[in-house]
């Protein structure tokens, strides 16, 4: 057996699938995108070198720097809204009862198993201004007048609710299952020791979730960044770019305006931005918990 | 001598047979063709149609088998450009004779010639094939004639003593007494945006239609927009706008959503295009509002002003591929659907459009009231409008015209931010 895995050849055969895989699906379409992004490629027929010129571009380009505020902004909304309602709601979880465990995990995930679809078009009948539910009870509670929830100014806030709302229950269940692997004993020794809830959480189960916490952080940019499919069905990017994202806006581009070849400069810049904010992450969470 | 004749005349007999068989083989040989269209449903509409056509096409013909694949619209742009890029297109593909479109898709040698003598007697109307030429030569069908219309509930406005606008002023007058009884004045699908720069060309149209399409096309190029009837466009659409004629939320109101408005008895009016004359025919719309379903043409006026311009194109049709490996069936395919008695006949007699054929030699009496509107309206243009502003130039400048137009919509840019950004991409 020693000998076998000191054998290069038998080394690279057990590595080489894993090696193929991540060349061609990873390493050559993002080698394939740089080079587009230099062109003018339209997605069709002939194209030419244009150097920087989609760069130049694309950082006078106003809606680019709206698309990526807004997936910043969501992703601060991530960190700093989903997340700690996800962990106290995962907390709570785990002390409530059997049954009641159960129901609410499985009503807090439920929006996460409907179609992304199903979702999108949901919301934006509940947002409709003229027979939307939001409406509908705001005038059965005395408002009056119709709030265009998804009008010039609104949209933005609008949008990243349903974007909250719809990732939280992932969120929720990381946490929750990174509280279910702590030791139970550790809050047994709290209990004797008189340790109340909030010690208990802040002492105990938080430091304890520190690489759950990154993991989902991380994970929680890297989809703010990746953002499509709920705001193209619900708004795309509309009104005019108000709520336009970052992986919409690369998409419009390249598939609508049929401009390839600036598309994929979008991709690139779009694949920078993730690699610094996972940097900016390591930096802030140590590697040694 | 004889027994060689005899022998001569059998064999000859005998290959003639041959020959016979074989072509019959020949003929019986199975063949696929795959279309790719961007009409969904097939039960209703311009889908039903298509797919009326195929089906008879396949009874006539046996060996041939039909695969449909179908998308909406703009989903459909994006894989038509997929499989352009690749090596396996379909056989007959939905094309839209619009510049922003099929220049670049004939430009790439993605689409057939066709050989216009082969349709010459198919009743095309004048200019309805020009948008699907290039360098004089053809590369598909029109289908239909669009003509943008706003449809009303007459029912609606009988009860409530509510007229027919004459001009623009009464049609803003009209829109603030709806307003007033607790109805939407017009339904706006202006989420989709194209019909926000549709409702801006209409007016463009409507203030000084001389040959605006040339205009256009010309301020295009030039990014020279200072038409004083394009300024005055800009600025009814924006006032139309804040003075509450469309429903509110109407830049995020879809097609569907924007239809049920109107089919549901909440807006008295609906801008759209006249292929949704197929509501009069449409069983899932209430009684009471299908039958009452009428159309006029938004009334302009002023100095130049023509009220009885048209704002009409010919939009949607259909191509075969040039790298089709059924290249001749398609053709063959084609032909048969554009024969008068098929595409046109069918969709004028189901009510679902007007074909960019003579379709008037189809009148049977038994037409829809909005059928007949239309017809009349077609009937008496003095002038067309052709291809609208967003589809006359290159796709990046249908995206910008799209969200721009919906800005200014929404006031959240002026007319002459808005026209300035339109001029930023001259030359593009």
């Amino acid at each position: 057996m020693q000998k076998a895995y000191s054998n290069k050849k038998i080394i690279f055969t057990l590595i080489a699938p894993g090696l193929l895989m991540f060349v061609f699906a990873i390493l050559a379409p993002i080698c394939l995108s740089v080079y587009y992004g230099f062109t003018d490629f339209s997605g069709l027929g002939a194209y030419q070198f244009i150097g920087f010129n989609n760069y130049k571009e694309l950082f006078g380009d106003r809606n680019f720097w709206m698309s990526l505020r807004n997936s910043l902004l969501l992703a601060i909304g991530f960190i700093c809204i989903q997340h700690p309602l996800a962990i106290i709601t995962a907390a709570l979880l785990d002390r409530m009862g059997k049954r009641a465990e159960g129901f609410f995990r499985t009503v807090y995930f439920l929006p996460n198993v409907i179609s992304v679809a199903v979702i999108a078009y949901m919301w934006k009948f509940i947002y409709n201004p003229n027979f939307g539910l939001l409406n509908k009870m705001a005038s059965a509670l005395g408002f009056s007048g119709k709030t265009n929830w998804l009008g010039s100014g609104m949209a933005i806030w609008s949008v990243l609710i349903v974007l909250i709302w719809h990732g939280f229950g992932w969120g929720m269940l990381i946490y929750y299952t990174g509280i279910k692997n702590i030791d139970p004993v550790l809050y047994e020794a709290a209990a004797i020791d008189g340790a109340d809830n909030k010690q208990t959480f802040l002492k105990i189960t938080f430091p304890l979730m520190m690489p759950v916490i990154k993991i989902n952080v991380t994970l929680a940019i890297i989809s703010a960044l990746k953002q499509m499919e709920t705001v193209y069905l619900l708004t795309n990017g509309g009104p005019g770019n108000e709520t336009q994202f970052l992986a919409n806006y690369l998409y419009k581009q390249a598939f609508s305006s049929f401009r390839y070849g600036y598309g994929n400069s979008i991709s690139v810049i779009f694949v920078i931005v993730c690699i610094l904010a996972t940097q900016v992450l390591n930096k802030i969470f140590p590697k040694e918990e | 001598m004889k027994a060689r004749k005899l022998l001569s005349v059998s064999m000859a007999a005998a290959a003639a047979l041959l020959t016979m068989s074989a072509t019959a083989m020949a003929e019986e040989e199975p063949v696929t063709i795959k279309v790719f269209s961007n009409n969904p449903d097939r039960t209703a509409d311009q889908g039903l149609v298509e797919q009326t056509i195929f089906d008879a096409y396949m009874e006539e013909h046996p060996n041939v088998t039909i695969e449909v694949e179908a998308l909406d619209d703009e989903a459909y742009k994006t894989k038509f450009k997929a499989y352009a890029a690749g090596s396996e297109m379909p056989d007959l593909v939905s094309v839209w004779g619009q510049p922003g479109f099929i220049d670049e898709v004939i430009d790439a040698g993605v689409l057939a010639e066709l050989n216009p003598e082969d349709f010459a007697d198919y009743g095309f109307l004048e200019g309805s094939l020009d948008g699907f030429s290039g360098d004089g030569k053809l590369y598909g069908l029109a289908r239909n004639t669009d003509v943008i219309v706003v449809y009303y509930n007459a029912k609606m406005f009988e009860d409530n003593g509510w007229e027919v606008p004459a001009t623009y002023e009464e049609f803003l007058t009209l829109a603030d007494t709806i307003n007033e009884a607790g109805f939407i004045p017009v339904a706006m699908d202006g989420g989709d945006k194209w019909p926000l720069y549709i409702y801006l060309y209409d007016l463009m149209n409507k203030k000084d239609g001389t040959d605006l399409m040339q205009k256009t096309l010309d301020a295009i190029a030039s990014g020279d927009y200072s038409d004083l009837a394009f300024i005055e466009a800009a600025d009814m659409l924006r006032e139309a706008a804040e003075r509450g004629v469309f429903q509110i939320g109407f830049e995020t109101t879809d097609y569907g959503t924007a239809q049920n408005l109107f089919t549901n008895g909440q807006a008295a009016m609906y801008y759209m295009g006249s292929w949704d004359m197929s509501m009069a025919t449409n069983m899932d719309i209430p009684d009471e509002i299908r039958e009452n379903i009428r159309c006029f043409n938004l009334p302009v006026n002023g100095e130049n002003a023509d009220p009885l311009a048209l704002t009409a194109w010919n939009g949607g049709g259909y191509s075969v591929t040039e790298n089709s490996a059924n290249k001749e069936a398609a053709l063959d395919l084609l032909k048969y659907m554009f024969l008068p008695e098929n595409w046109t006949r069918i969709a004028w007699e189901n009510g679902v459009c007007m074909s960019a054929q003579d379709f008037s030699q189809f009148a049977t009496g038994n037409e829809t009231e909005v059928q007949k509107q239309l017809m009349d309206m077609v009937a008496e243009a003095t002038a067309i409008s052709g291809t609208s502003i967003g589809d006359l130039g290159t796709s990046e400048y249908k995206t910008v015209c799209e969200d721009t137009v919906q800005q200014l919509a929404i006031g959240s840019i002026t007319t002459e931010e808005f026209w300035a950004g339109l001029s930023a991409l001259a030359g593009k």
